[in-house]
């Protein structure tokens, strides 16, 4: 092992990082340009292998910076254009938090592509498949490594667009071609705000690299009122604010909160695996990590902070809401993806910043294992998605019933899997964030985080209970059938990392590990975030909060409110769809109707935007084109000279046509008329 | 040899005037077809001699500058000579005739030979127009342009060609009039001024005029310009000149033609009459971005294809006359990398549009639908160019959007953050209309049964819309090599704006309210060159050997250091 010592891998790093990002876009390129070629198993030995050579370097980076002598590594890769004065560098840098986040993309990429193998087995388009998923890969990887804005806007569209021809991956089915289409412009909405806010920030500081931003925001001084530049007359604190709110767009938009979250349930549209990785691990996270990424800045805006959280507690809730009455598989799984992602919000907007990221890998780990069951379920059912129709699976699928019930105990938060741990983290920085502007903002997160928590609870073990316990109710005669092991073997790899994720989590003494972990990649936000609240406290004339317990003792409590209230929605659950109460949920529904059918209906919120914005949009549109343009503009304006003037030529015309008898009477007439003026 | 080395620019704009009369002389067919796509070729090749010419770092203003005396009575010259973005409106142009004329053996159907003349012709008068320092030399070729154009749309049209080569002509002459009576007055002025009268660009430069005349000037000029770009309300005309047009003559519509107008704009009215532009720029920048938003949402109206990229151009140019009339660096360098993105892009579509033309002869987007499942790499290629005109990054369209839009927001316009925020909505409505596009016309099913036996790209189409996907994604990738030929002309040109008005042009500095810590990087010597990397203070501190430093074998180093400005 001597050679390894001798190695050292910080400088390797600096010229390998690319490759990271290399290895799955040479992937795509191949299997795209040349996949029909090349047969089913070398398409998925490229796809397969390009993200593992990620993984493999993703690996040795995490271990490079958690135990080597730098915790920042940067590649330098090419200059790639200047914004004026402000370069643009194509660079990658990894820390521990953008390391952690590489594994997850390209580790848990990796079991999804192993699944797909089996799972886009009897579909002919499996090598462009093959491509978009690397495609995805690579952009991923760009996003996550890139060491300035722009580079993550490169990667932020670029995962945009694998999600955009995955989801439309059937085209030939209009609403799938639909579908896609949606997703990209609803996240370009989102785009729209990212770019005005790296506008904003070009405009305030001059630079767009992570760390030359982070080293400026230690001096920051909210009130001071600027003198130079495009914000002259603002004050610092109203301008950060306002790049802060531009990029959170961005990242309701990327990360499916309100007011932007309508694409993501449409998105199921796509093959299941591609919603397990990209509309549920990996993509749908971003916005979490960007605003995790800039999260020094985010600390000097109590104004952002407490609307990624009040954001995301409303998604929270929102979302579970809706999933209360879904028949649908995937979409349960999608509003619940949806929800999740608004608990991590609650997490960023509360400088619950390491709990955030750490809800993000474990969500990871247990919703791609869910998705999968799902799509090991649909594949046994004849991509069946309706669950009315399941019932009583568990008998013949075991593998996916087991990985599929680790998964729900770890969503739904009972001790002591993962995601115990990890929500409760959030609810725990909810409760104790000292945000002194807006004083009601962690009871209210805490509360409707714990709701949410019920809600969540609740509507996956309805979900469970159906598709796994009681008596099949439809599709009597077609038997299930477990998947392969390319199939099962993912799903028992996930389940146990949801279940082995815990251990970053527990609470020792000083902090959980994940906590002090990443301790170096947030001091700069920690540190923010204390001159604020001491500046806040001085401007309110309160004492600075002391900063929150940490010990055991003081965590007890909301660990034991938490677990009561996860146990609670397993309870209800069970009573409704599996105990003695089977025949309420049918009685609500027609005691109700109206409530159910808001329910169903998602809260008509897709209506609500068609009638408010797609439709007065395209008659505008018609109207512009048919009035404005082609009328009044064109016909009337332009035509319109064009006729006049051959009126006027006309009128000209008859006094030249050559008729000299004409000529004749006009002057005749022309002579009369003097005479008569000069002699009358 | 020599001779001809010395006058390349001279070389380069009229061989194809040459080789027009040789093709007129020419049988028809294969030869006269031949002589002009080699000549294309050929002009394409000497014009990259022109960049080894340039020098890009040099001071002057214009480069490569032949002025001798033409009509010296009446102070005529043949003044000649390019800066920076001239030299890449001429690449554009010599890079794109060839595309052009070998598009044309399909897609025109009779009089080819005709044709050819025709485009060659109006390639000695782009090209004309772009080299031009004398009004008299730049009127000749700006109004030279409009003849062969007239006819390319007139002759080899779709059903209303007459229409819309009446309607084209009147109305870009009608605009050009004005200048003309423009360029008169100046040239009067001149004699008042100096020592005698002069249509030369220094001359014109140098006058110094009252700001009420500058009004009436500047309108003249720019009336011109604006009917060219072109911009709301003065865009009719296109969608026309564009759904008549045969193939080749869109692209070279939309790929060179507007842009003599942004381009007349940069070189002529901006510079000529500084007070009045600054008076009028909001004006300009509201038609502008009402021309980015309009454009936009009247293609989601639009059922002809063509109708509709016609539309976008509009969209796009308004982009270009944004990041123009910005005067920031960052913007004026998006607009001219927009110009060439536009022509690449835009050029590319309306070549595949001619392509589907020719074996489905319908432009009614409701005609088609699900053929990607018929010509797969058609669609591929279609959704490439739609992605390069959504501007992904990648691509080159995200670079253009990305330096107009920033240099915009922040410039000095009045309220440049608002009108920046309204044109980046362009960048919304622009997935909207072009994603519209592809689902209704590539995916879905098939609904047309005479679709089902279309022809996927032939090996010669590749050859023609290959070179323009490639350079999609160079141009994409590494834009310094593009960019840095422009950017110390762009540089010149905003300072001598902000010479004019400090307050209203000139390059922002940060809101930076650390003012007395500006932030600066510092180059690090080393074989990748400046790094902005800055003091990691989680790293444990290691000993750097000051041998590997020399080799830039570290560079991990401490650049931020507080600066007293």
């Amino acid at each position: 092992m001597e050679w390894l010592s001798a190695m050292n891998p910080a400088e390797g790093l600096q010229d390998a990082l690319r490759w990271i990002v290399l290895f799955p876009l040479f992937g795509a390129a191949v299997n795209g340009l040349l996949g029909k070629r090349l047969g089913r198993a070398n398409v998925h030995l490229v796809a397969c292998g390009a993200v593992f050579a990620s993984f493999v370097i993703s690996a040795i980076a995490l271990y490079t910076v958690s135990f080597g002598d730098v915790s920042r590594i940067t590649d330098q890769w090419w200059r790639w254009f200047s914004i004026g004065n402000v370069p643009v560098e194509m660079s990658l840098t990894i820390d521990r938090l953008s390391a952690v986040m590489m594994c997850v993309v390209t580790g848990v990429g990796f079991l999804i592509h192993i699944f797909s193998t089996e799972y886009m087995s009897h579909d002919e388009g499996y090598w462009r498949y093959f491509a978009y998923l690397n495609l995805f890969v690579a952009a991923m990887s760009l996003l996550v490594l890139g060491s300035n804005l722009l580079v993550m806007f490169v990667g932020w569209e670029g995962v945009g667009l694998a999600s955009y021809l995955l989801i439309g991956f059937w085209y030939t089915d209009d609403a799938k071609a639909f579908a896609g289409r949606k997703a990209f412009v609803v996240n370009r909405v989102g785009d729209f705000g990212f770019l005005l806010g790296i506008f904003t920030l070009v405009g305030l500081f001059g630079t767009i690299e992570f760390e030359q931003l982070k080293a400026l925001s230690a001096s920051i001084t909210p009130d001071t009122v600027l003198e130079a530049g495009i914000f002259s007359g603002w004050t610092l604190g109203a301008a950060i604010t306002m790049a802060c709110l531009f990029l959170f767009l961005g990242a309701t938009g990327k990360s499916a909160q309100l007011p932007l979250y309508v694409w993501l349930p449409d998105a199921m549209a796509g093959p299941t695996p591609v919603s397990a990785l990209i509309h549920a691990a990996t993509m749908v996270t971003a916005g979490v990590y960007m605003v995790a990424r800039l999260s020094f800045l985010y600390a000097w805006s109590p104004t952002a902070m407490a609307t990624v959280a009040v954001v995301g507690a409303l998604t929270a809730i929102f979302a579970a809401l809706m999933a209360y009455a879904q028949n649908d598989i995937k979409k349960v799984l999608a509003y619940s993806t949806v929800s999740q992602l608004g608990f991590m919000f609650i997490g960023v907007g509360v400088g619950a910043w390491w709990a955030a990221i750490y809800h993000l890998v474990t969500h990871a780990f247990f919703k791609a294992c869910l998705f999968l069951g799902s799509g090991s379920v649909m594949h046994a059912m004849r991509d069946e998605t309706d669950i009315r129709l399941f019932g009583g699976l568990r008998k013949e699928m075991w593998h996916t019933w087991a990985t599929f019930g680790i998964s729900t105990i770890a969503i739904t938060g009972v001790l002591p899997l993962s995601g115990f741990f990890s929500k409760d983290a959030i609810l725990h920085g909810a409760h104790a964030n000292p945000n002194l502007f807006f004083p009601w903002v962690p009871t209210f997160t805490y509360a409707i985080g714990l709701v949410a928590a019920l809600s969540t609870s609740f509507y996956m073990w309805r979900m469970f209970n159906l598709t796994f316990h009681g008596e099949r109710r439809g599709m009597l005669e077609h038997r299930a059938h477990e998947g392969g092991n390319a199939m099962v073997g993912p799903l028992w790899v996930l389940a146990g990392l949801a279940v082995g994720s815990l251990v970053w989590g527990l609470p020792l003494s000083g902090g959980a590990r994940f906590e002090n972990f990443l301790k170096p990649v947030f001091r700069a936000a920690d540190e923010n975030i204390a001159r604020m609240t001491a500046l806040g406290a001085q401007k309110l004339g309160v004492p600075v909060p002391p900063p929150p317990a940490h010990d055991f003792a003081a965590m007890l409590p909301g660990y034991l409110i938490a677990l009561v209230v996860a146990l609670i929605g397993f309870g209800i659950a069970w009573y409704l769809y599996l105990g003695p109460g089977k025949d309420i949920p049918a009685k609500i529904a027609q005691g109700a109707p109206a409530l159910y059918r808001a329910f169903a209906n998602k809260f008509y919120v897709d209506e609500f935007y068609q009638a408010v914005i797609v439709a007065p949009l395209s008659a505008t549109a018609r109207f512009l084109w048919r009035v404005v343009d082609a009328f009044a503009i064109d016909k009337l304006v332009v035509n319109g000279s064009a006729v006049l003037t051959g009126w006027i030529a006309q009128l000209f015309r008859y006094f030249q046509d050559g008729n000299v008898q004409r000529y004749a009477v006009v002057m005749a007439v022309s002579a009369v008329v003097i005479l008569w003026i000069f002699l009358g | 040899m020599g001779a001809a080395f010395q006058n390349l620019l001279s070389v380069v704009t009229f061989l194809p005037l040459v080789a027009a009369f040789v093709v007129l002389l020419a049988p028809e067919g294969r030869v006269s077809r031949g002589i002009a796509f080699w000549t294309s070729v050929a002009v394409f090749l000497l014009s990259l001699g022109l960049l080894w010419q340039f020098d890009p770092s040099s001071n002057a203003q214009f480069q490569l500058e032949v002025n001798v005396p033409w009509f010296e009575s009446a102070g005529i010259g043949y003044h000649i000579g390019i800066d920076g973005v001239s030299l890449l409106l001429i690449l554009l142009t010599t890079f794109l005739m060839p595309i052009v004329i070998a598009s044309a053996t399909t897609t025109i159907e009779h009089r080819q030979k005709e044709f050819a003349v025709a485009a060659l012709v109006l390639e000695t008068a782009m090209l004309g127009a772009f080299i031009a320092l004398d009004m008299v030399l730049f009127y000749v070729f700006w109004e030279l342009m409009l003849v062969p154009m007239f006819l390319i749309i007139g002759v080899w049209g779709s059903e209303n060609r007459v229409y819309a080569a009446v309607k084209f002509f009147l109305y870009t002459m009608v605009g050009s009039l004005l200048m003309l009576v423009a360029i008169l007055y100046m040239y009067w002025l001149t004699g008042e001024q100096g020592e005698a009268r002069s249509f030369d660009y220094y001359a014109f430069l140098a006058l110094e005029i009252a700001p009420q005349v500058q009004a009436w000037l500047f309108a003249g000029f720019a009336l011109a310009f604006a009917v060219k770009v072109p911009m709301f309300p003065l865009h009719t005309w296109l969608p026309d000149a564009h759904v008549q047009a045969p193939a080749p003559g869109s692209v070279i519509l939309a790929g060179v033609l507007l842009k003599m107008g942004t381009y007349g704009f940069y070189r002529f009215a901006f510079p000529f009459f500084p007070e009045a532009t600054f008076e009028y720029r909001t004006l300009l920048v509201a038609l502008s971005v009402i021309g980015i938003v309009y454009g936009s949402l009247m293609c989601l109206a639009q059922r002809d294809m063509k109708k509709l990229i016609a539309y976008s151009s509009v969209a796009h140019l308004g982009f270009v006359m944004l990041g123009l009339l910005a005067f920031t660096t960052a913007g004026v360098t998006g607009a001219v990398y927009q110009m060439l993105n536009h022509g690449v892009a835009t050029g590319a579509l309306f070549l595949l549009v001619g392509m589907l033309y020719e074996r489905r002869h319908s432009r009614e987007i409701a005609d088609y639908g699900g053929l990607a499942k018929v010509v797969p790499a058609f669609a591929a290629i279609w959704l490439v160019v739609t992605l390069a005109s959504i501007g992904l990054p990648g691509t080159n369209g995200f670079v253009g959007e990305f330096l107009i839009l920033s240099g915009s927001f922040v410039s000095k316009i009045p309220g440049g953050k608002v009108w920046a925020g309204a044109a980046a909505t362009g960048v919304i409505l622009g997935a909207v209309y072009m994603l519209w596009l592809y689902q209704r016309m590539w995916q879905g099913k098939v609904v047309h049964e005479e679709n089902r036996s279309l022809r996927d790209l032939t090996f010669r189409e590749w050859g023609i819309v290959g070179p323009l996907v490639a350079l999609i994604f160079v141009m994409g990738l590494f834009p310094s090599p593009f960019l840095g030929i422009a950017r110390p002309s762009i540089e010149r040109w905003v300072a001598q704006l902000e010479k004019a008005n400090p307050a209203l042009a000139g390059d922002p500095v940060p809101s930076n309210p650390v003012g007395e810590r500006a932030l600066r990087v510092e180059a690090v010597t080393g074989p990748r060159g400046a790094v902005p990397a800055v003091a990691d203070p989680d790293s444990k501190p290691r000993a750097i050997d000051p041998q590997q430093l020399q080799q830039g074998k570290v560079r991990i180093t401490d650049v931020v250091r507080p600066q007293v400005r």
